[in-house]
């Protein structure tokens, strides 16, 4: 257990490094979050039937969605795993004392709460003291503030387990870039992170809900502003849990013949 | 000329090397893209008009900047990703050779795939063209070629004013994603539909309220005053403060070397 | 005036600090230190047309940002650079139609394509005329025998002669000076030998000035009188290979295998003995005492059961160097 906290620990340290990095983040957090607010008020303001969601709490989703992007993005790549996995030197991993798949699951989620905290206090703190209608709101109550705190941890640790899956199916592509590209794309849209899912036509939104992306954005953020009351968050929560075993297994097992079949090509 | 067309020729030599790779990128980079008319549609499902503008008329304006985005993808991928050149030191190599250093860096890469989203932006634009009903003379279609043009260019100035900044540092070059992608995708909407203080910036600052608004209300026919037919000619002074940038961030790299 | 004149250059980089351990991570991440290195100090040095010369140094001596500052790249801090009457950095694209490049390490040439589609596209580049260009290209595919290989895509050639294409893609113009970093890293003995012929011919043909770096003591010794050694930023050396020899001494390692024990030697030439497990490594002088005359002395002492002859490497002759510097 201990060498995996230090695991965590050095992957920290390292994305700490990355100054420079985490201003233009927080840059352009500030700016895409800015810029979109301003597009759902216009179309608000210039139309007489109310949207799907009020507009406060659609202001305070679109912040949310900014500030913890790093956090629950899905397809986050890690060159240094990727690389490994399509040159074949993925078979040398198995000569370390470390589970594959923990190992990189720690490291992988180490990255994104390194990004993560080097980025949410400023956009924060600007997004809670900009004048209305452009401002973070205040969670909707303590508890469903501990709830969402529960639910992002869920929606990251789901977003993870998802980016290691992602990152084994190179391994059985030839030329991965383009159908990753692509799954990448159909995860955004259905977590809820290009447009949140109440604007979706209503047999995308079906669909949307038997997919397991909505747990990633759409549950937590509108748990924060009070959209979903907590009786209904909460059967939500363990839907979510469900799929990060489920995920999270299945992970687990393609790591392993994926390991196996390296061996046995060689490298 | 004859250099440039000579390396998009050989950039298509090197590609048809790896065909099927590229067949599948360009599919899944066209089915991508439409991502972005995807919150467009989808917002117009809920409501009929922002800020008084309809859906075709958010889509023209939408083309119009992915197809001057993606015409700097394809062909002016260089200095797009002028980066990589500054770290691998291929720029090194390019400063060894007898000719202009822009050109060189603009025959350095050419994207084809990004055809898709420059194929995209046109069959859009058409859709958009079909259903507005404008009634077209010859000062509107003159403004539209225009806007198109000037489309091209204020993302050229904007990808060699990053391409500048490299010269000093190639740090916290995430920055630029504000300029180029913020940027796209906020002149994608007609500006006037944003905070006056953005309107400002994006007037004088970053001039894209005169590619994509003043000369789209002179179409839409909101606006009489001819004068704005011209208005997207604004951005060619930007490409030369852009261009004085680059001359001068180059400079600055020979004389402190990486 | 010499041909190429380096007066008194020097170059300095400003680099960012780097510290281990999260509080000094963190402390960076808000304050960041920076230090200057000085990568060439005070370098003079003139060359004349058709010379060939071997720039030597260890890793982070300076080479580098010295071609850089001669090819054109960089622009001293200090100093004056004149080659055939131009300033490189300031007349650049007049300057370096007249000159080639090879960097061992990095390729001019289009990886998924022909080295000839390159040759094509440099012919343009340099707006050579299409007669001049096709005889040129004929001669350098004879002398490197490159003939199959120019029509086979980049990546499928071997690394030697992917080096032999680098080379002849350096010299379609005809320039009057030629710079090789480091080309014959990582060749096979057989390639070696075709660019070190190579290299000879043309600047004897055609009169080329070249200046080369390399770590290959036998890439100096078979091309360049004159070398120029360089430690620190600091010229350490200049003249010809022979005459550093004799000055600094011309040491030689002798691993000798046996099995009987060696007390004591005293002669002259021998400069270190240490015990190994089967034998004995020595060191000798070659200015005072010759191989065989080293190894008849030897025989009169122990059964020598083998012997292996090793030359001195330049980088511990510049390890000498810098001791006597006390740089």
């Amino acid at each position: 257990m201990s060498s995996y906290l230090s695991l965590f620990k050095i992957k920290f340290i390292n994305n700490l490094q990355y100054r420079s990095a985490a201003l233009a983040g927080i840059l352009t957090q500030i700016f895409f979050g800015l810029v979109f607010i301003m597009v759902y008020i216009a179309f608000y303001t210039s139309n007489d039937n109310q949207g799907p969601i009020a507009l406060s709490q659609l202001v305070t989703y679109l912040w949310l969605n900014q500030i913890f992007f790093t956090l629950v993005f899905i397809f986050q790549s890690e060159e240094q795993l990727l690389t490994m996995i399509r040159n074949g030197n993925i078979a040398y991993e198995l000569c370390r004392p470390m589970n594959f798949y923990f190992k990189w699951f720690v490291t992988l989620y180490a990255s994104r709460i390194a990004k993560v905290a080097l980025r949410f206090l400023p956009v924060i703190l600007l997004a809670l003291i900009l004048p209305s209608p452009y401002n973070l709101s205040l969670p909707y109550g303590i508890k469903e503030f501990i709830v969402f705190l529960l639910a992002l941890l869920l929606s990251s640790l789901l977003a993870t387990a998802l980016s290691i899956i992602y990152h084994l199916l190179v391994f059985y592509l030839l030329d991965e870039r383009g159908i990753l590209t692509l799954l990448g794309v159909v995860g955004e849209i259905f977590s809820g992170l290009t447009i949140p899912i109440a604007f979706f036509p209503e047999f995308l939104k079906t669909i949307a809900y038997l997919l397991p992306f909505h747990y990633i954005c759409d549950l937590p953020f509108r748990i924060y502003s009070g959209n979903i009351s907590l009786s209904v968050a909460l059967p939500n929560l363990i839907g979510g849990l469900i799929w990060l075993i489920l995920f999270g297994l299945l992970g687990y097992m393609i790591s392993k013949k994926m390991l196996k079949k390296a061996v046995i090509q060689g490298g | 000329m004859t250099l440039y067309l000579q390396s998009l020729k050989m950039h298509f030599k090197s590609l048809l090397e790896y065909k099927s790779s590229f067949i599948i990128g360009f599919l899944s980079q066209f089915l991508v893209f439409f991502t972005y008319y995807f919150i467009i549609i989808a917002l117009f499902d809920k409501f009929d008009n922002v800020k008084g503008f309809t859906l075709y008329e958010v889509l023209l304006t939408f083309a119009i900047i992915q197809f001057g985005y993606a015409f700097n993808e394809v062909f002016a991928r260089g200095i797009d990703k002028f980066d990589r050149l500054i770290i691998n030191g291929s720029f090194d190599l390019l400063l060894l050779r007898p000719q202009k250093i822009l050109l060189q860096v603009l025959c350095s890469e050419i994207n084809y795939i990004k055809l898709s989203r420059l194929l995209q932006a046109i069959i859009v634009l058409i859709i958009a063209i079909v259903n507005l009903n404008l009634d077209w003379n010859i000062y509107k279609i003159i403004t539209l070629i225009l806007m198109l043009i000037s489309s091209i260019i204020i993302f050229l100035a904007i990808f060699l004013l990053m391409a500048s900044y490299c010269f000093l540092t190639v740090q916290g070059l995430e920055v630029r994603n504000v300029f180029t992608d913020g940027g796209k995708n906020l002149a994608q909407y007609p500006i006037g539909i944003f905070n006056k203080y953005f309107v400002i910036i994006f007037t004088f600052i970053i001039p894209y309220a005169f590619v994509n608004y003043y000369p789209l209300l002179f179409i839409l026919g909101r606006l009489e005053n001819k004068i704005l037919i011209f208005s997207p000619l604004v951005v060619l002074l930007y490409l030369f403060i852009s261009f004085k940038t680059f001359k001068w961030g180059m400079k600055k790299y020979t004389s402190t070397g990486s | 005036m010499s041909f190429i004149n380096v007066e008194n250059i020097s170059k300095t980089f400003k680099v960012a600090q780097r510290k281990s351990g999260l509080k000094a991570t963190l402390k960076s991440f808000f304050k960041r230190k920076y230090f200057y290195i000085e990568a060439v100090k005070n370098i003079s040095f003139q060359i004349e047309k058709g010379d060939i010369v071997g720039y030597i140094g260890p890793n982070g001596a300076g080479k580098s940002t010295t071609i850089k500052m001669l090819s054109g790249i960089l622009l001293p801090d200090q100093g004056k650079i004149e080659i055939n009457n131009m300033i490189p950095a300031l007349d650049r694209q007049k300057y370096v139609a007249n000159i080639g490049v090879v960097f061992g390490q990095r390729s001019q040439l289009w990886w998924d394509l022909p080295a000839l589609d390159s040759f094509d596209l440099l012919k343009n580049i340099y707006k050579l005329k299409d007669d001049q260009y096709q005889k040129t290209i004929q001669e350098l595919i004879g002398l490197l025998e490159l003939d199959n290989i120019v029509q086979i895509p980049v990546r499928q050639l071997s690394l030697g002669q992917r080096m032999r294409c680098e080379i002849a893609a350096s010299l379609i113009h005809n320039p009057s000076i030629l710079f090789l970093d480091e080309p014959t890293i990582g060749l096979d003995a057989t390639s070696k030998q075709i660019v070190r012929n190579f290299i000879k011919r043309i600047n004897k043909e055609r009169k080329t000035t070249i200046i080369l770096t390399t770590h290959d003591m036998n890439d100096i010794e078979a091309l360049a009188k004159r070398i120029i050694l360089i430690g620190k930023g600091q010229v350490l050396y200049d003249g010809t290979i022979k005459h550093l020899k004799q000055k600094y001494g011309n040491y030689c390692n002798v691993i000798v295998t046996t099995k009987n024990i060696l007390k004591t030697t005293n002669k002259k030439g021998i400069i270190s003995k240490e015990k190994i497990t089967d034998g004995y490594i020595f060191k000798i002088d070659i200015n005072q005492i010759t191989v065989s005359e080293f190894l008849k002395y030897l025989a009169t002492k122990v059964k020598v059961d083998d012997v292996e002859i090793n030359n001195e490497s330049i980088d511990d002759l510049i390890i000498k160097l810098y001791k006597e510097f006390e740089i």
